[in-house]
């Protein structure tokens, strides 16, 4: 009996330990790649696709001699659309609509996190992560690395990272059946190259500004230059997700300011975005890719919770927020 | 965490069945994890809502119910008593899984979130606080300045970099699906 239990006991050990080894190996790919992904230079075409929907981009990353990053992101399908980013400053530009969407990231701002490749060491508690097998993408040898959720609360994820430099070429999310609702894959992928600001320079940097687009910015609040209070707060059971940030503020196409709360759980987010109520709306659910949308009033506010998570999730997210009581009210 | 949805799920056999609702009975933390699953499937369901607090006011009622005198139970009448209990709550356990499958919708495909199994009409998850149906619409990109907004702080980013903004960005054609 006791030799049984020794020898049983001996082998969960050995497991666990083999886990473990297996989940830092795991742990330091999922850093290779976060790495990769800041500090290549790279340019390619990326295939996205969701449901029965393919869209094909163009996207480049260069790395200036002083760090700085640069990268720009082309769609190729449908109206063009740019995203470029210096650093952490985002420029979205719609010409069909005429419209500049700027995210203004503050470094110094102490409500935003960072994000850094140390802060995914948190994913463990939520993902087991292995190493799957080798493969190709794009002409590229690469590496699966797998991530399965803990529990219901988040989806699956799976990287191929190439084998030399870790960079991802292959990514895909999956749902509670371990069927893909989005992927990510390079189909051609050209490593190197110098960086040159004409590569990472929008077509429509000068033309916006010529023509007068909108401009739509998302800035923050002078409060939310210090650790910033949104004015409502998440009470539902949520194991794995930690508070990222919260702020209050502007956004350039919605009149009042908006209270922004992210969750994370090292991996997925979920942002929850609160304003004003301004039309009667009921609750209502959509999803573009991974990303579901859960939409609700509460307390003549509109709730809009969104993220790579399932709607179960969200749902229990917005369900469970609660707006704190003004400090006028507890004076 | 994963016991209880599958439990929920029929997944676990008799033994694990059961020592999982034995730990529901001393965790109360995995009971109000019970309770939070139950209700987010029961809204995805569209089953109706018990109020809330209605276990608060059923164990009151029952309370108050006027005691029934009888005679003292014997010991072996209690532990038969408890036998019957746990088989009563894997019966229970055993109906609602029937049940579950049972009423599962095979939902009629139409444009659904992921992983979204029915909500044609789901109800309040609080009821006290505001009528929650939510209706499944598909995507208008009417969220996009906030989609746009979520990937730059989404952990994502830092594996992905730009790519996740096409879903910010991506035309909606209103036949896509």
């Amino acid at each position: 009996m006791r030799v049984w239990l020794v020898l049983v006991l001996g082998m969960a050990g050995a497991a666990k330990a083999a886990d473990a080894g297996n989940a830092g190996e795991g742990l330091s790919w999922l850093k290779k790649m976060a790495a990769a992904s800041r500090q290549l230079n790279y340019s390619g075409t990326i295939v996205y696709q969701h449901r029965n929907h393919v869209e094909t981009s163009r996207i480049v990353h260069y790395v200036n001699p002083a760090g700085g990053e640069f990268e720009k992101l082309e769609t190729m399908d449908g109206p063009p659309r740019e995203v470029v980013r210096s650093n952490d400053h985002v420029i979205c530009y719609l010409p069909n609509v005429k419209t500049v969407l700027i995210e203004e990231r503050n470094r110094s701002a102490r409500n935003f996190p960072a994000l850094v490749p140390e802060s995914l060491g948190g994913i463990t508690e939520s993902y087991a992560i292995r190493k799957g097998e080798v493969d190709r993408v794009a002409g590229h040898d690469c590496q699966w690395i797998l991530l399965e959720p803990r529990d219901e609360m988040r989806y699956g994820r799976r990287f191929c990272a190439e084998l030399g430099s870790g960079l991802p070429l292959r990514a895909h999310t999956l749902n509670e059946k371990g069927e893909p609702l989005e992927s990510f894959a390079f189909s051609q992928l050209t490593m190197g190259g110098s960086f040159s600001r004409d590569r990472v320079k929008s077509k429509y940097a000068e033309k916006s500004k010529a023509q007068n687009w909108r401009v739509e910015r998302s800035g923050y609040t002078a409060a939310a230059t210090t650790p910033s209070d949104s004015g409502w707060t998440v009470t539902g059971h949520l194991p794995g997700f930690r508070k990222l940030m919260e702020a209050k503020r502007s956004i350039g196409g919605r009149g009042a300011s908006v209270s922004q709360i992210v969750l994370s759980d090292g991996l997925a987010a979920v942002s929850v975005f609160i304003e004003p109520m301004r039309e009667t709306k009921g609750p209502s659910l959509s999803s573009q890719g991974a990303v579901n949308i859960y939409t609700r009033p509460l307390s003549n506010h509109i709730v809009t919770v969104l993220g790579e998570a399932p709607t179960a999730t969200l749902m229990q997210i917005a369900n469970s927020l609660e707006q704190k009581p003004t400090t006028a009210s507890l004076r | 965490m994963d016991r209880i949805s599958a439990l929920m799920d029929g997944e676990l056999d008799d033994r694990e069945a059961q020592s999982t609702i034995v730990r529901l009975k001393d965790d109360s933390e995995l009971r109000i994890r019970w309770d939070e699953f139950h209700l987010v499937r029961d809204a995805l369901r569209g089953d109706p809502l018990l109020s809330a607090g209605f276990d608060e006011s059923l164990s009151k009622r029952l309370a108050e119910e006027p005691t029934v005198l009888a005679p003292r139970r014997t010991a072996s009448q209690t532990r038969r008593a408890t036998t019957y209990a746990m088989s009563a709550a894997a019966s229970v356990s055993a109906a609602a899984l029937v049940a579950w499958v049972a009423l599962s919708p095979n939902s009629p495909s139409g444009v659904q979130p992921n992983g979204f199994m029915e909500a044609k009409q789901s109800m309040p998850a609080k009821p006290n606080v505001d009528d929650l149906r939510p209706v499944v619409v598909p995507y208008d990109g009417r969220a996009n300045d906030y989609l746009f907004m979520h990937e730059a702080v989404s952990p994502s980013g830092i594996l992905q970099g730009l790519a996740p903004y096409v879903r910010s960005v991506s035309s909606v054609p209103a036949d896509r699906r």
